[in-house]
């Protein structure tokens, strides 16, 4: 916990300096101190209640009442069979998306038992982080990380399995190594990273 | 019997009945035949296409799962490199170098391109001898993978070049010097890069210069530790065939089948058959099979150079094809499952030979099983045509024998009862012809007897004036032979003047065209006939013997013509039959001369009669008065001398007038009611007329063509009767008619009639029921003389007790004459009657 909370104040400082000095390169001109600013936790909210907001419309709205229907299914290989999306697979594309509009955020799915290597935790904050929103999933766990000399802002916000569709096909996935899910399970987060200039 | 008909028998039209029977019994089992082997035959081509097409579908689908696992194995085992902490950890390093903007960094990158171009070995000793090179090696070797994780052979040897590059597609470390130091341009390395999000990029194969094969690429983007961003790209080059063909060419099956892979745009990948990098031969069957989902197709071609329709199994690899030229939509591959269509179709063309044979042998069969059934049923058949034909000839002697125990057999005792009835028939007929020819030849023989015995020639015309028949009587009259009779011209045998001749033929002609009988007389009849007068010579007899009559040399003939109803299709006939009246007109001469002589005789006798009784008295007393003394008997037997005398006058007049004027034969108009009223006058002189009523209802002012005396006299006669058995009392009506052609004098008496068995007798000379001396008895005859003369006659009727009517009938005078006596009796009234008493 003590290095977490040293984690948190590091971060927080950082933050601090960061903004001052982003504040004070975007208004050279104005006063330095009353210059307003947002902070990246804040940032991070926005984005992940956006991000939410979308998934549960797409999820509730769109592929429920479709495959309620019969339309169209929402289906792994969607591509191949003309189907829709899961939610988890329209977050991580709109999260390319996004990646790919240079704005420079970034979010994906992230699990400590994923079906896709590729959605396991790339770095130990990440790994960390699950295993604490495991634990204590009420409040996202953000942080300052880096790679080489880059550092990012990182939060990672957990995610609970809302709808059985969620629970179903991680349980029965064959490349899907955990296969005891249960409703309102923590299965994995969302990790949001902004770059620090 | 008619003439047996001899002709052969009739040749049959079109198919003979065998034929048609062979042929029908074929059709029944052939059609049925062929359309049953040609419904199996299609159907069976149709479930083996099913058939097929599901199994090469299933078989593409399990490859395409089986190389798609491959590809992601190698992949997976790729990703584990880009996953390296050491190699993350340098490549971060060169991104964080890079980031600095220093000055000279791109002369120093050009130098190092430049020097690696050109081999400069210690370049390539820095790219390829680095730490990340070395840790490419071991990874290439196995080194460093798990145990039981060994690299497969076939896969390091199908890697033709593994490097690593930096954010800006230099190149980092490689495991040899073939790789290229620039690498950002290319589209591999765009893909994967990806402005930094980095993504798989699995690259379409392609002719690798550097590594002198068909090649495709796997890229993988090395991902900062935070995978935030891309540092890098790992870009492995292997040989398609070398990777893909230990997969997919053991799957064989027959001569032909097997699997292989190719890309969207067609070019194969691997194949056992067709070279790697070659495009199908058929374009149009790429799109069938390069579809999203597997499925199984019956293209045209078979894409390996056949043009024979294929049936072909296809799957996209899934995952592999997800991530081709770094998306789904510009890129997948698949499998591709096909069988020579020769090997495939096989069965269905043995099967095809086969059923062409069966059907063959099968059609043979039905042919000689049908020419069998056929003969055994057209012999009895063409038995019986022939039995027929016999029959209607009327050969047939001997009984049809057919022993098939079917409707045949009842057919041919049907024929042969048939026959046997014929016979009878005609038999009977026979006798019946015979009698009935036997008959005709004896009416013939009599007509011709009863014609020769007729006594006048009588000859047959047809409408060629040939002659057909002559009579015994003809014959000896032309002096014909019986040979000769026949077939001479009519006027060859007649010999006539050239006139009649003609006239003749009219006569024929007319016969022939009309049929009417024409009037004997060639002229039509005189509308005023002279009547002949016995005491008159007869002198129109020549112009009389014109008509109908015929010299013939000595003979006079009459003829007549008559018709003969043809034979049925020919013209009728003519008939002429000629009377010899030689002798009769010789005997009507002698008849005329005795009727005047015997006519003589009666009338002398008759004058002599009369005139005795007077005669004898006047001498009676003559001798009476040479002796009488007595003045007053003398003076009265001398009255009585004068009234026999004036008696004797009245009867030599009364004969006189008859005989006398005639011999004035000047015939003139005269008026038919003044005639009569002078008759009436006449007639009147001297008789006691107070208690006679005379009434004239007189048409009007008829003429006619007389004697003007002996009409006169005529009337008289009738008057002096009618006045004579009144006694001079009661009406005497006279009156005229006038019809189209005639008048008629009616003079009409009240007297006590006539008895009906004097009637008859009422105009015979002499005959009279007058007393002696009161009348002649000629009154009548010579009137009805008289009248007949002028082409009238006179008709008398009688109704005992009422009266005697007298109807004279002249024929009429055309009305338009000249005559100066015309005006008579314009002013007499002609319509009241005229009562006058006197």
């Amino acid at each position: 916990m003590d290095r977490f909370r040293i984690a948190y104040s590091t971060a927080g400082l950082t933050f601090l300096i960061l903004a001052v000095w982003w504040v004070a390169s975007a208004y050279p001109a104005k006063d330095d101190s009353k210059t307003p600013g947002i902070s990246p936790e804040r940032v991070a909210g926005f984005v992940h209640a956006v991000l939410q907001a979308h998934r549960t419309i797409y999820t509730t709205h769109i592929v429920n009442r479709l495959q309620e229907k019969g339309v169209v299914m929402a289906v792994e290989h969607w591509e191949q069979e003309n189907a829709l999306p899961l939610p988890a697979q329209f977050l991580q594309h709109s999260g390319r998306l996004v990646a790919e509009s240079g704005q420079g955020i970034r979010y994906r799915l992230i699990g400590l038992s994923p079906i896709y290597q590729r959605n396991a935790p790339a770095t130990d904050f990440e790994r960390k982080g699950l295993e604490f929103l495991n634990r204590s999933p009420d409040a996202p766990i953000t942080g300052i990380v880096s790679s080489g000399r880059k550092q990012y802002f990182q939060a990672i916000y957990p995610d609970r399995a809302v709808s059985s569709a969620c629970i179903n096909c991680h349980n029965s996935h064959p490349l899907s190594p955990k296969r005891d899910f249960k409703i309102n399970d923590v299965m994995g987060g969302i990790a949001i990273t902004i770059p620090i200039e | 019997m008619t003439k047996a008909t001899q002709q052969p028998s009739p040749v049959t039209r079109g198919w003979r009945l065998q034929t048609k029977l062979i042929v029908s019994m074929l059709l029944v089992g052939v059609v049925p035949l062929l359309v049953g082997l040609g419904m199996a035959f299609w159907q069976g081509s149709q479930e083996i296409h099913e058939v097929s097409g599901e199994s090469f579908k299933a078989l593409a689908t399990e490859a395409a799962r089986k190389l798609d696992l491959l590809v992601g194995e190698e992949i997976a085992r790729t990703s584990r490199i880009a996953a390296d902490p050491m190699i993350v950890r340098e490549l971060e390093r060169r991104r964080d170098r890079n980031l600095k903007p220093e000055s000279g960094r791109y002369p120093i990158k050009q130098d190092l391109q430049l020097k690696w171009e050109s081999k400069d070995p210690a370049t390539v000793k820095m790219i390829t001898e680095n730490p990340v090179a070395n840790l490419l090696r071991e990874y290439y070797t196995g080194a460093r993978s798990e145990p039981d994780e060994l690299i497969p052979q076939v896969v390091r040897g199908a890697t033709k070049m593994l490097f690593v590059t930096d954010t800006q597609g230099h190149l980092a470390a490689a495991l040899t010097d073939k790789p290229p130091f620039a690498n950002g341009e290319f589209l591999w390395w765009k893909g994967t890069f990806n402005k930094g999000i980095g993504q798989l990029y699995i690259e379409d194969v392609y002719f690798d210069d550097l590594a002198q094969t068909y090649a495709f690429s796997i890229s993988l983007p090395v991902m900062d530790s935070l995978r935030y961003e891309a540092i890098g790209v790992i870009h492995r080059v292997i040989d398609a065939k070398e990777f893909f063909g230990p997969s997919t060419h053991p799957i064989r099956f027959g001569k032909t089948g097997h699997v292989m892979l190719i890309d969207h745009r067609g070019i194969v990948v691997s194949c056992p058959i067709l070279p790697t990098g070659v495009r199908l031969s058929d374009a149009s069957i790429i799109p069938l099979v390069t579809q999203r989902e597997s499925g199984w197709t019956s293209a045209p071609s078979d894409g390996h150079g056949g043009r024979s329709s294929s049936i072909i199994g296809f799957s996209p690899l899934p995952e592999t094809s997800r991530n081709t030229n770094g998306a789904l939509e510009v890129g997948s591959w698949h499998t591709f499952v096909w069988q020579s269509s020769d090997e495939l179709f096989a069965p269905i063309k043995h099967l095809f030979t086969w059923m062409t044979v069966f059907g063959s042998i099968a059609v043979a069969l039905l042919a000689t099983l049908g020419y069998l059934a056929a003969k055994r049923i057209v012999t009895p058949v063409r038995q019986l045509q022939q039995a027929a034909q016999s029959i209607g000839r009327g050969e047939l002697r001997q009984s049809i024998e057919i022993k098939t125990g079917d409707e045949l057999e009842t057919l041919a005792e049907e024929f042969n009862r048939m026959n046997r009835q014929l016979e009878a028939a005609f038999t009977g007929l026979t006798d019946q012809v015979t009698l009935k020819t036997q008959e005709v030849q004896y009416l013939q023989r009599s007509t011709d007897q009863i014609l020769d015995a007729v006594p006048t020639p009588i000859l047959i015309v047809d409408d060629q004036e040939e002659v057909l028949y002559v009579n015994r009587t003809g014959r000896e009259a032309f002096a014909l032979t019986e040979e000769s009779s026949a077939g001479g011209r009519l006027f060859d045998m007649l010999p006539v003047e050239p006139s009649q001749q003609q006239h003749l033929r009219q006569e024929l002609w007319s016969h022939q065209t009309t049929g009417m009988a024409p009037s004997l007389a060639g002229e039509p009849p005189a509308a005023v006939e002279h009547i002949r007068d016995p005491l008159v010579p007869e002198t129109a007899t020549v112009h009389r013997s014109r008509q109908a009559e015929l010299q013939l040399g000595a003979h006079l003939y009459r003829y007549e013509w008559f018709r003969v109803t043809g034979r049925p299709g020919q013209s009728d006939r003519v008939g002429l039959v000629l009377r010899d009246t030689t002798d009769e007109s010789r005997m009507q001469e002698k008849l005329v001369q005795a009727e005047k002589s015997g006519s003589l005789g009666i009338l002398t006798a008759g004058i002599g009669h009369e005139l005795n009784n007077p005669l004898f008295g006047i001498m009676g007393l003559g001798e009476a008065l040479q002796d009488e003394c007595d003045p007053a008997r003398v003076k009265s037997y001398a009255q009585d001398i004068i009234h026999h005398g004036k008696r004797m006058a009245a009867i030599i007049r009364d004969f006189t007038g008859i005989a006398a004027r005639e011999i004035s034969d000047q015939r003139q108009t005269v008026h038919l009611e003044r005639e009569m009223d002078q008759a009436l006058a006449a007639v009147m002189v001297g008789l006691d007329t107070s208690q006679l009523t005379i009434e004239r209802t007189y048409a009007g002012d008829t003429l006619v063509m007389a004697l003007p005396d002996q009409l006169k006299q005529a009337f008289s006669n009738i008057m002096t009767n009618a006045l004579h058995a009144m006694k001079n009392q009661g009406t005497l009506r006279l009156s005229t008619t006038v019809g189209e052609k005639t008048v008629v004098a009616t003079i009409a008496d009240t007297g006590p009639g006539i008895p009906k068995n004097h009637l008859s007798k009422i105009f015979d000379p002499f005959f009279t029921t007058k007393g002696q001396g009161e009348g002649s008895g000629l009154g009548l005859t010579v009137a009805r003389r008289i009248i007949r003369k002028f082409g009238g006659d006179i008709r008398l009727e009688s109704v005992e007790g009422a009266g005697t009517s007298c109807m004279i009938t002249l024929p009429l005078m055309a009305p338009a004459s000249s005559s100066k006596e015309a005006s008579w009796t314009a002013s007499e009234s002609r319509t009241l009657p005229q009562v006058s008493r006197s």
